[in-house]
C-alpha cells in the first residue's frame, strides 16, 4: 500500500513539473527561450564531451559561454536563474561522479577476489575473510582486513580522546565560559582545526613516535595508540563546534526554567541542557568519528606501512596500516589490480563516512524538529 | 543584625575546613604539574627534587593527598566539618570508581599475588564491587572521597615502598614485543591520581551537594579547556622554535640584494631587485644556490588556492542562491543539503582517488596543476555552498519583501539586497575553507605533486603560460598541465624521502622544520584573516 501511495505522489509530482514546464515555455518570449535552450544544449554537450575525453570539449563550452554572456545582457533574470540551477545540479553531479568513478575503478579486483561459499561464488568476499595482503609475490592477495583493523583501532583511540574532551570543551564554550574567555578559546579551537594534518604528522613522526618507542620498548616506530591520539586531537575541533551548536540550540527558556527552580548551573547542564541536546551532541561525536576515519596524512607518516594484523589484535603499540594510509602510500607504484584494490579501500572509506554523515544529519534534523525550529 | 552575626559564625566554622580542602586542591595541582614534567622528561624519575629522590617524593605527596581527602570526607560524615552532602555520590562517580577499582584489583591479583585468570578476574570483580559499594552506600561526602583517596594513598605507598624502581619494566608478553615502563606509568598514574583527588577535594571545598558537584565539575572542565589551548600553543610554539633558524637562514636586507623581478604591463616592463633576500622563500633547489629554498612549492600552493577558489566560489555561491531563493523547499533542497554535507565530510584521500580516476585521463594523462586545482575545488565547493546558504538564510525576509515592494524583479532583489547582506558570511566561510584546503596533502598527492626537490627554474608561471594552438583544444597552458609542488606535499616528500635523498639541501632537518613552519604560517594566516573578518563584520552588525 505504502509503495502505491509513494508512486502516486511521484506521478503527481512529475505531472506538476510537466505543467510548470509548459507554463514556463508559454510565458517566456521566443528569443529568451532560444537562448536558454542553446545554453542548456551546449552545456550538456560539453559535459558529455568531457566525460568522453574528447579534445573538442572546448567548442560546446565556448558556445555556452557566448550564449550565457548574451543572455546575461538581454535576459539577466532568466539567465541567472538557469545558471544558478546549473551550479546546483553540478554540485550533485560531482557527488554522483565521485561515487560512480571510485566504484567503477574498484570493480576488477572485486571479481578477482571472489570466494566460494556453499557453492555460490560471491565477488569480493575473499577480501574480508582472509588477512593476507601481498601485492608482490604469488599468491597475490588484496585483503582489506588488516587495514580495516587499523582504521578501527585508530578510530577507537581517537574517539576516546575526542569525544569526552570535545563535549566538555563544547559545554565550556557554550555554557560556562565568561565572554572574554570564550572569545579567546573559540578561535583557538578553530586554529587547532586549521593546523594542516601533515604538520601534525610531522611532529608526531619526529617527536612522538621515537618517544613512544623508547617508553614502551617497541621494536621500530609507529603505534596505533599515538596515531589515534594525534587523530583524536585533529577530530576534536569538529566535535567541539558541532556539539556547541547543538547545546546553543537548546531554548534559553528551558535553561532559565530550570535555574528558576533553584538549581546550580551545573545541575541545569547535566539534567536539562545535555539531555535535551543529546542527539545533537551524539551527531557531533559521530562527525568526529567520520573525520578520524578519513584522516590520512598523520596516519601515513606515523604508521609502519606494513599491511598486516597486529599480534595480539588489541596490541595498540604497533601501528601497521589504515585504509587511508594504504592509498596514500601505494598509489605511486601501484597499477592494475593493486590500484583497483586501493579504490576498494576508497569505496569502503567513502561509504562508511557517507553513512555516518547522513546518520548524523538525520539525528540533528530530528533534534531541530523536536525544538520546533524550522527544519 | 542577626544575618550578619550568622555569616560571621559560619565563616569561622568553615574557614579551617575550607583551607584544608583548598590545600588539597593545591597539592593535587602540584602533583599534576610534577606528573606532566616527568612525562615529558623535564624531571627525571631517577634524579632528586629539592634534595629528595623523585619517586619517593611523588609517593609521599600522593599518600598525604590521599589521606587528606579521606580524612576530610570522613570528618564531614561525623560532623566535624559543616557540609551539605547528598545521600549518595551519583551514578557517574559510581561507574568511574567501579572501573578504577576493577583495574586496581585485577592488577594486584595478577601481578602482585600472581593468581591465574580465574583468580585475577575474581579479585577484580571483588574490588570493583567494593568500589561500587563504597561510592553508592555511604553519604556523598564519604562516597566521593573514600574510593579516590584510598586509591591515591595506595599508589603513594607503592611508590614509597620501593616496590617499583624508576627503571622497572613489565614485559606484556605479546608476540609483537611491547612493555610498560615505570618511566611512563609513574607519571601517568600520578597525573591520574592528581585529577581524581583534585576533583574530590574541589567537591569537598564546595561543601559537597549541588554546589560541591559544580565546583568539582568546573575544575575538570576548565582544566580541559586550558589543556586544549595549551596543546595548541605548544604545537605552534614548537614548530616556530624549530623552524625559525632554517627559515631566516641567509636573510639579508639592503638595496638590490634580492632576486630580480620583471613586471610587464601593457608592453612596458619594469625590472627591479627586491630589497630583501630571504633565500628559503626565494630560491628553489639547485646545485649553484648558496642556500636552497621552497619557492616552487610556495608558488604552487598560491596557484592551487587561486584555481580552487575560482572554480568553487562562483559555483558554490550560485548553487546557494538557487537553493535559497529560487527552489521551493522540499525534497529537492533536502537531497542537495544532505549531498553537500556528505561531500563535505568525505575523506580528502577519496577526493584524491576521484581526481586520479576522473581528471588525470582528461588532462593529458599526467599529474598536473590543473587537476590539483580542480580536486581542491571539489573539496572546497560543499563548504562554500553550506556557508553561503547559511548566510543567505540569515538575511531577514523583511529585506526581500521591502525590495519586492519597490517593484523590482526577483533577480534584482537577489543581486542588490540578498547578496550584499550575505557577503560577510560568504567571505568568512570561504577564507576559512581556503585555509583548510591550502594545507591538504592527500588530494594533491594523487593528482598534482611531482618531485621532492623542485629547481627554482620550474616555478609555475601560469599567467605567462597561455598559448593559442591550431589543434584542439586551441588554448593550452603547459604550465597548468605540468606536475609541480605545493607546500604540504613538499613537507610530506621531505619526510618520506629520508635523510639519504636530501643530501643536497645541506641541513635536511632544518629544511624540513622550516618547510613545516612556512606551511603553518600560510595556513594560519588564512585562518587569522578569516577569524578577524568575522569578528569585524559581527561587531559592525552588532552596533548597527
Amino acid at each position: 500500500m505504502a509503495q502505491a501511495t509513494s508512486e502516486d505522489t511521484d506521478a503527481e509530482a512529475l505531472g506538476h513539473l510537466v505543467r510548470r514546464f509548459r507554463n514556463f515555455v508559454d510565458e517566456t518570449d521566443r528569443e529568451a527561450l532560444a537562448v536558454v535552450g542553446v545554453m542548456t544544449a551546449a552545456l550538456l554537450t560539453a559535459f558529455v564531451g568531457f566525460l568522453a575525453v574528447s579534445s573538442y570539449t572546448i567548442v560546446p563550452f565556448a558556445v555556452f559561454l557566448v550564449t550565457a554572456s548574451y543572455g546575461w545582457l538581454r535576459h539577466q533574470g532568466l539567465t541567472a536563474r538557469l545558471l544558478t540551477l546549473t551550479m546546483t545540479v553540478s554540485t550533485i553531479l560531482i557527488l554522483i561522479l565521485i561515487t560512480a568513478f571510485i566504484f567503477v575503478e574498484a570493480v576488477p579486483v572485486v571479481f578477482y577476489e571472489s570466494a566460494t561459499v556453499f557453492g555460490i561464488e560471491i565477488p569480493g568476499l575473499r577480501m574480508f575473510i582472509q588477512p593476507e595482503w601481498d601485492a608482490v609475490s604469488s599468491p597475490i592477495r588484496y585483503s582489506m582486513v588488516p587495514m580495516i583493523h587499523g582504521t578501527v583501532m585508530v578510530t577507537l583511540v581517537a574517539t576516546a580522546v575526542a569525544a569526552p574532551l570535545g563535549v566538555a570543551a563544547a559545554l565550556f564554550l557554550s555554557e560556562i565560559a565568561p565572554r572574554t574567555v570564550r572569545e579567546l578559546v573559540k578561535p583557538g579551537v578553530e586554529i587547532l582545526a586549521g593546523i594542516p594534518s601533515i604538520v601534525y604528522g610531522f611532529i608526531g613522526f619526529t617527536v612522538l613516535s621515537p618517544w613512544a618507542s623508547d617508553q614502551f620498548n617497541i621494536l621500530g616506530q609507529g603505534t596505533y595508540l599515538f596515531v589515534g591520539v594525534v587523530v583524536g586531537l585533529m577530530a576534536l575541533p569538529t566535535v567541539v563546534s558541532v556539539a556547541e551548536d547543538a547545546l546553543n540550540s537548546v531554548p534559553e527558556s528551558m535553561k532559565s526554567g530550570s535555574l528558576a527552580v533553584g538549581t546550580t548551573d551545573w545541575q541545569t547542564m547535566t539534567s536539562i541542557t545535555l539531555p535535551a541536546a543529546f542527539s545533537g551532541v551524539s551527531a557531533a561525536v559521530l562527525l568526529g568519528v567520520g573525520r578520524a576515519i578519513g584522516e590520512t596524512m598523520a596516519a601515513t607518516v606515523m604508521l609502519r606501512g606494513v599491511p598486516k594484523l597486529t599480534d595480539p589484535l588489541y596490541n595498540v603499540f604497533y601501528g601497521q596500516e589504515t585504509l587511508t594510509s594504504l592509498i596514500a602510500r601505494n598509489y605511486g607504484e601501484a597499477d592494475g589490480l593493486q590500484m583497483d584494490a586501493l579504490f576498494v579501500a576508497g569505496v569502503i572509506l567513502f561509504v562508511t563516512v557517507l553513512v555516518i554523515s547522513v546518520g548524523s544529519q538525520y539525528v540533528e534534523w530530528r533534534m531541530r524538529k523536536k525544538f520546533g525550529g524550522d527544519v | 543584625m542577626a544575618g550578619a552575626t550568622r555569616t560571621r559564625l559560619v565563616r569561622e566554622d568553615t574557614s579551617g575546613a575550607d583551607a584544608v580542602a583548598a590545600l588539597a586542591v593545591g597539592v593535587a595541582s602540584v602533583l599534576f604539574g610534577l606528573g606532566l614534567a616527568a612525562m615529558f622528561e623535564v624531571v627525571g624519575l631517577t634524579g632528586t627534587l629539592a634534595g629528595v629522590p623523585t619517586l619517593p617524593l611523588l609517593g609521599g605527596l600522593l599518600l598525604v593527598q590521599g589521606v587528606a581527602v579521606v580524612v576530610f570526607g570522613v570528618g564531614s560524615r561525623f560532623g566535624a566539618v559543616e557540609t551539605n552532602p547528598r545521600p549518595d555520590a551519583g551514578i557517574v562517580a559510581a561507574v568511574a570508581f567501579t572501573l578504577i577499582w576493577l583495574v586496581v584489583g585485577g592488577l594486584v591479583a595478577s601481578q602482585v599475588l600472581g593468581l591465574g585468570l580465574a583468580g585475577w578476574l575474581l579479585g577484580a570483580i571483588l574490588t570493583g564491587a567494593a568500589g561500587f559499594a563504597a561510592t553508592v552506600l555511604p553519604r556523598e561526602d564519604v562516597g566521593s572521597t573514600l574510593p579516590a583517596g584510598v586509591v591515591t594513598a595506595l599508589v603513594g605507598l607503592v611508590f614509597l615502598s620501593g616496590y617499583i624502581a624508576p627503571t622497572s619494566v613489565w614485559d606484556l608478553g605479546w608476540e609483537q614485543k611491547a612493555s610498560l615502563t615505570a618511566e611512563f606509568m609513574v607519571p601517568v598514574v600520578t597525573v591520574f591520581c592528581a585529577l581524581l583527588t583534585g576533583w574530590a577535594a574541589a567537591k569537598a571545598y564546595g561543601g559537597f551537594g549541588a554546589r560541591g558537584r559544580r565546583v568539582g565539575a568546573y575544575l575538570l572542565v576548565y582544566l580541559n579547556a586550558a589543556a586544549i589551548v595549551g596543546v595548541l600553543f605548544a604545537l605552534v610554539a614548537f614548530t616556530v622554535f624549530k623552524g625559525v633558524p632554517g627559515l631566516f637562514r641567509g636573510l639579508t636586507f639592503g638595496p638590490g640584494v634580492g632576486p630580480e623581478s620583471t613586471v610587464a604591463l601593457f608592453g612596458a616592463s619594469v625590472t627591479f631587485s627586491w630589497p630583501v633576500y630571504l633565500p628559503f622563500a626565494m630560491n628553489g633547489v639547485g646545485l649553484l644556490n648558496d642556500l636552497n629554498g621552497v619557492l616552487p612549492a610556495i608558488v604552487g600552493t598560491f596557484w592551487l588556492v587561486v584555481g580552487a577558489v575560482l572554480f568553487a566560489v562562483p559555483l558554490g555561491v550560485g548553487a546557494a542562491i538557487f537553493l535559497t531563493e529560487y527552489a521551493e523547499r522540499g525534497r529537492f533542497t533536502q537531497v542537495v543539503e544532505v549531498a553537500t554535507n556528505g561531500l563535505w565530510s568525505t575523506p580528502s584521500i577519496v577526493f584524491g582517488l576521484f581526481g586520479f580516476a576522473f581528471l588525470i585521463p582528461r588532462f593529458g594523462n599526467g599529474k598536473s596543476l590543473l587537476a590539483g586545482m580542480l580536486t581542491l575545488g571539489f573539496m572546497l565547493l560543499p563548504l562554500v555552498v553550506i556557508t553561503s546558504r547559511e548566510a543567505m538564510l540569515s538575511v531577514p525576509d523583511e529585506y526581500r519583501d521591502a525590495s519586492a515592494a519597490l517593484g523590482v524583479t526577483k533577480w534584482q532583489t537577489i543581486r542588490s539586497v540578498v547578496l550584499p547582506a550575505a557577503l560577510p558570511g560568504v567571505v568568512t566561510g570561504t577564507i576559512l575553507g581556503v585555509g583548510r584546503i591550502a594545507g591538504e596533502t592527500a588530494p594533491i598527492l594523487l593528482t598534482m605533486a611531482g618531485g621532492v626537490f623542485v629547481p627554482g627554474s620550474q616555478t609555475a608561471d601560469v599567467i605567462g603560460g597561455f598559448q593559442f594552438t591550431a589543434a584542439p583544444p586551441f588554448v593550452s597552458n603547459p604550465e597548468l598541465l605540468q606536475a609541480t609542488s605545493a607546500l604540504p606535499y613538499q613537507l610530506y616528500a621531505l619526510i618520506t624521502a629520508g635523510v639519504g635523498a636530501s643530501g643536497n639541501v645541506g641541513n635536511p632537518d632544518q629544511f624540513r622544520w622550516a618547510t613545516a613552519l612556512i606551511l603553518l604560517l600560510v595556513v594560519l594566516s588564512f585562518y587569522a584573516v578569516g577569524i578577524v573578518t568575522r569578528y569585524y563584520f559581527r561587531r559592525k552588525l552588532d552596533y548597527e
